[in-house]
């Protein structure tokens, strides 16, 4: 009871060391959204498979379990660890997308996946939080003054574009605006100053419709144009849309009831059980069951930053707003498509729709962010 | 200048405080513009995409009438359906056509042909419209296809009906067959079945004269589906059912055109070539319409291979030719009844009056012979039929002139067509002065007027109207008209307007050409040895059509024996007859091409087919079918 290692790292409000003592001090509001957001899913994946919980239910409630066990156990290792490992779990990340470059499995024509033998794994979303540990690390270890500096900047750039670029080539351009938007926003919370922002915007402004134009695949300038405007193509990605926006409006307030969904029935939405479960949900259970699923989202990403806040030091700060910001990011490109409001893009809508790395990297980051709260008293060195 | 060596200092904190709530309000603003645009979905507009929401879910799929049966007097199923197992597509549902036929083609083959065809119909149709892409398939290839129908969007499997004619194509020149509506049935006709892909349209025959009884009317089928077209649910509405086609109701008699047909048969040859036709001489309903050889009419409904074609088109004895309302032949001697009626009622000339005949007539510079070379000697009118003297047929005609023959055949039947609901009877041809000088721009000559008198040289006529012929005759008070569908009312006839006594005194004759000992078609005992038959007697008369010209050479010579003749070559056998005598029930009409000598084949098949059809009837004491009994 006596033995106080805690307080060696004079962490306030560690009165007990242990691990099981930790357990209790975890903030466990946070576990319990992140719960409910996957049954949540589990049973929308069920409605979409058409009661079979083979088809991916039972998978995903799995997952979900498992993502659990994961999240905790990266909660309870110091924040000091991860720490330590920001910049390898980069290169890691870095050293997998290469492979995907070499080794990589083809899916509807982009290579995103490699393959283990045992499981298939998409090094992407292993990128999504190891970009924001290394950036959250960088600034942590930067002076703040230099952060609007010329190699302040240089640094971040380089640490940022290595890894879009090779996502970009898989082609994937749904995770490379994803990666971007969180990285920027962790740049953009570090400190970077207005007069940096406004060069970058004017760059911006420049420079993305070269980028359309030489950066872009043909397949994903279509998906935009299509976006821009839909009857360009009337069976293709428009269809898509159109049929998404059909399956939600069609749901009314209320919603035609659970496995009542005639577009879903008829298998009119393509993808509805991975990104476009949105769908499933405004189609049976309406304007209510929509808003009430954003409302989970919102409070997830409002106890995170709450958590946030509650953090002294910079990596823990910068670490969890930076996830938080690819966690919303993840509904908001995911809502905004099956709205009709964004492109069609591939961003699954994290821990509703199917899928094994996505649960992963979003309940490991939760993790993460969870460990920074959990060891929020603990003074982290800076090397630099 | 102090360096800021901490982040934790306060300026720091709040920095990242101030930046976080720019972002957490951007969020905030976001999820706001996000909750907008679903109230906009959800609430704003949602009528319009349930609208369009049950526009995907719901089809309507026309529901095909089943077409009406085509029935023998009896019942028995002449034309009928049968469960057809075909797959059609949805050009708009599916994704590949190319690659989706490929599939398909994998499981079951597509002949080149067929693929022209489906090409075609996609290019033709609009996307949404069944094509069909293969028809008639068996059991295990339809279960095949179903099992892998996940992978073949756009295909459809069906159970459909198909036409089926069972009866051994005995029926096929009466029946005719179905096929897909062609441009100009689509034109003529706006029913939208027609542009069904699967419909079938009564191409010749009954099936197409009774097209509008047998076919029905379409139905709707409200349809949930999904987006590959697959059905998901039915929404069935008795009100849209489709209405099905009514029966037709044929007067002829299934096992007697069979039996019929047989008598075709021969030992070396196959199937003689003609046609026969046996007809109620008080109703004036066929009993047999049959044209041989006949041919599957199955064939044209499950789509007919070049090799079929070839081989019909190619066939000498042209089976699918309705030979029994479309053949035009010589009647040859079975017209010298008509020379016989219209000489008593002109009376002109004195039925005791002989002629004699040495085998020739000689008119102007020509020869004309009678059949007999070395002559019949003096012929009363009688004996002229009996006997058929070609001679006393030659005087007669130079007393009446060909125009009151005419008159008079026209009147028993010849050189008109009949309306039994099919088509194709021809009206043949019946030779006057006016008519050569129309017709041919030539003036009538003497010999002209001699041919005809024999039924040679330009009269032509079918065993449909030769039944007629002989019908009214046997009849002697009324015009019967044949028909072949059985229809509510008894037919009424107009008055033969022919002195009954004279009608009688030709009846005599034909009773004597085969009843008795010297008539050209003499058998003792025309029906068998069957006692049911007993003291049942028949009346009738042969005809020999001839085919080519007799050269003098070869009267010098020696004619040449009929049977040592090609084929082609070879005389028309021909009979006419009715039977009872006393009270007549049915005449019969038979042409056997190339037969030879009407005594043997066609008066043999003739007597057998009468016999059969008394027999069947209780011998002439059977009642016709009541019409009041059906429906």
């Amino acid at each position: 009871m006596a033995a106080r290692s805690g307080s060696f790292y004079n962490v306030e409000s560690a009165s007990n060391g242990s691990l099981t003592g930790k357990l209790f001090e975890i903030n466990w509001l946070l576990p319990t959204l992140v719960a409910v957001l996957g049954l949540v899913g589990v049973v929308m994946i069920y409605a979409a498979t058409d009661g079979v919980w083979r088809y991916g239910a039972l998978q995903h409630l799995m997952r979900i379990g498992f993502g659990g066990l994961v999240m905790l156990t990266v909660a309870l290792i110091d924040i000091r660890i991860w720490y330590r490992l920001a910049y390898p779990a980069y290169a890691i990340g870095l050293v997998l997308l290469i492979g995907v470059e070499f080794f990589g499995v083809e899916v509807n024509g982009s290579a995103r996946w490699l393959d283990f033998g045992v499981a298939r794994l998409q090094p992407s979303e292993i990128m999504k939080p190891a970009i924001v540990l290394a950036l959250a690390r960088y600034y942590h270890d930067l002076r703040a003054d230099r952060v609007s500096h010329i190699f302040g900047l240089i640094g971040a750039l380089i640490l940022l574009v290595m890894p879009m670029m090779l996502i970009l080539r898989q082609p994937d351009l749904g995770t490379t605006l994803l990666l971007a938007t969180s990285g920027f926003a962790v740049v953009f919370l570090a400190g970077i100053s207005w007069r940096v922002i406004g060069f970058a915007s004017i760059f911006a402004a420049v420079g993305i419709p070269l980028f359309f134009r030489f950066g872009l695949k043909p397949y994903q300038q279509e998906r935009v144009l299509t976006f821009m405007d839909p009857s360009r193509d009337p069976t293709g990605a428009s269809y898509h849309i159109t049929q998404s926006k059909i399956a939600l409006g069609s749901g009314g307030v209320k919603g035609k009831g659970f496995m009542r969904g005639t577009q879903r029935q008829g298998e009119y939405v393509p993808e509805n059980r991975t990104d476009f479960i949105f769908t499933v949900i405004g189609e049976e259970f309406g304007l209510i069951g929509g808003l009430l699923t954003m409302g989970l989202y919102m409070a997830v990403i409002g106890v995170c930053i709450w958590l946030s806040l509650k953090c002294k030091e910079m990596f823990a700060k910068l670490l969890i707003l930076g996830l938080t910001t690819t966690f919303t990011l993840y509904i908001f490109i995911n809502l905004g498509m099956v709205m009709g409001l964004a492109p069609v893009v591939g961003v699954p809508l994290p821990l509703i729709s199917y899928g094994g790395t996505v649960i992963l990297a979003v309940m490991g980051g939760f993790g993460l962010i969870l460990s920074a709260h959990l060891y929020r008293g603990v003074e982290l060195p800076r090397s630099g | 200048m102090p360096p800021v060596s901490s982040h934790n200092n306060n300026t720091d904190k709040n920095l990242i405080t101030r930046r976080t709530t720019i972002l957490g309000v951007g969020g905030v603003g976001i999820f706001g513009v996000l909750a907008a645009r679903l109230y906009q979905l959800q609430v704003l507009q949602a009528e319009n995409y349930r609208a369009l929401s049950d526009n995907n879910r719901f089809n309507f799929n026309m529901l095909m009438p089943e077409r009406g049966q085509i029935r023998d007097r009896f019942g028995v199923a002449l034309a009928r359906n049968r469960q057809n197992y075909r797959l059609v597509m949805i050009a708009e549902r599916t994704g590949e056509i190319e690659k989706t036929l490929d599939s398909v083609s994998r499981i079951s083959p597509i002949s080149p042909g067929q693929r022209k065809r489906i090409d075609k119909d996609i290019r033709q149709n609009p996307k949404f419209v069944p094509i069909l892409v293969q028809d008639n398939i068996d059991w295990e290839t339809f279960t095949a296809i179903n099992m892998r129908l996940h992978a073949l969007p756009g295909i459809v499997s069906e159970a459909g009906q198909g036409r089926a004619y069972p009866e051994n194509g005995v029926f096929s020149h009466v029946l005719g067959y179905v096929g897909r509506a062609g441009n100009k049935d689509i034109e003529a006709d706006k029913d939208p079945l027609l542009k069904q892909p699967t419909f079938r349209i009564g191409k010749t025959g009954v099936e197409a004269a009774e097209e509008k009884t047998l076919r029905g009317a379409s139905g709707k089928l409200k349809v949930e589906v999904n987006a590959r077209g697959r059905i998901v649910r039915e929404w069935p509405d008795p009100a849209t059912h489709a209405t099905p086609g009514k029966d037709v109701w044929l007067t002829l008699d299934s096992e007697l055109q069979e039996f019929a047909a047989k008598q075709f048969a021969t030992e070396d040859e196959g199937d003689d070539s003609g046609g026969v036709c046996l007809i109620d001489v008080i109703t004036g309903e066929l009993r047999t319409l049959l044209s041989m050889p006949t041919f599957d009419a199955n064939l044209f409904v499950s789509g007919l291979t070049q090799l079929d074609m070839d081989r019909m088109n190619n066939d000498p004895k042209r089976p699918q030719y309705n030979k029994a309302i479309a053949g035009g032949y010589p009647p040859a001697s079975t017209y010298k009844m008509a020379v016989m009626l219209a000489a008593l009622e002109s009376g002109l000339i004195n039925p005791d009056k002989t002629v004699y005949c040495s085998g020739k007539v000689k008119v102007g510079r020509r020869d004309f012979h009678c059949w007999k070379r070395r002559g019949h000697g003096s012929m009363n009118m009688r004996d002229a039929l009996k006997n058929s003297c070609d001679s006393y047929f030659y005087e007669t005609v130079q007393i009446l002139g060909v125009d009151a023959i005419a008159n008079v055949a026209r009147r028993l039947g010849l050189g008109q067509s009949y309306d039994i609901s099919i088509k194709g009877a021809i009206s043949g041809i019946i030779p006057t002065e006016a008519w050569k000088k129309e017709r041919l721009g030539t003036g009538w000559r003497t010999g002209d007027s001699l041919n005809a008198s024999i039924g040679q040289g330009f009269v032509l006529a079918t065993p449909l109207q030769l039944a007629v012929m002989t019908a009214r005759i046997a009849n002697s008070l009324e015009a019967v008209v044949p028909h072949l569908v059985i229809s509510k009312s008894l037919p009424q006839f107009e008055p033969l307007d022919f002195n009954p006594q004279h009608l009688a005194f030709v009846r005599d004759a034909m009773w004597s050409v085969t009843s008795e000992p010297g008539g050209t078609a003499f058998r003792h005992k025309p029906f068998g040895t069957d006692s049911a038959f007993k003291g049942i007697e028949m009346a009738g008369k042969t005809g020999t059509g001839q085919v080519r010209r007799i050269s003098k050479s070869e009267r010098a010579t020696g004619i040449r024996k009929n049977s040592r003749l090609p084929w082609k070559l070879r005389d028309h056998s021909i009979f006419v007859g009715f039977a009872p005598y006393d009270r007549p029930r049915f005449a019969v009409g038979t042409i056997v091409e190339h037969g030879g000598s009407g005594a043997k084949r066609a008066a043999n098949i003739s007597r057998a087919v009468l016999g059969e059809a008394l027999r069947r009837d209780g011998l002439g004491n059977g009642a016709a079918v009541d019409p009041g009994a059906l429906e």
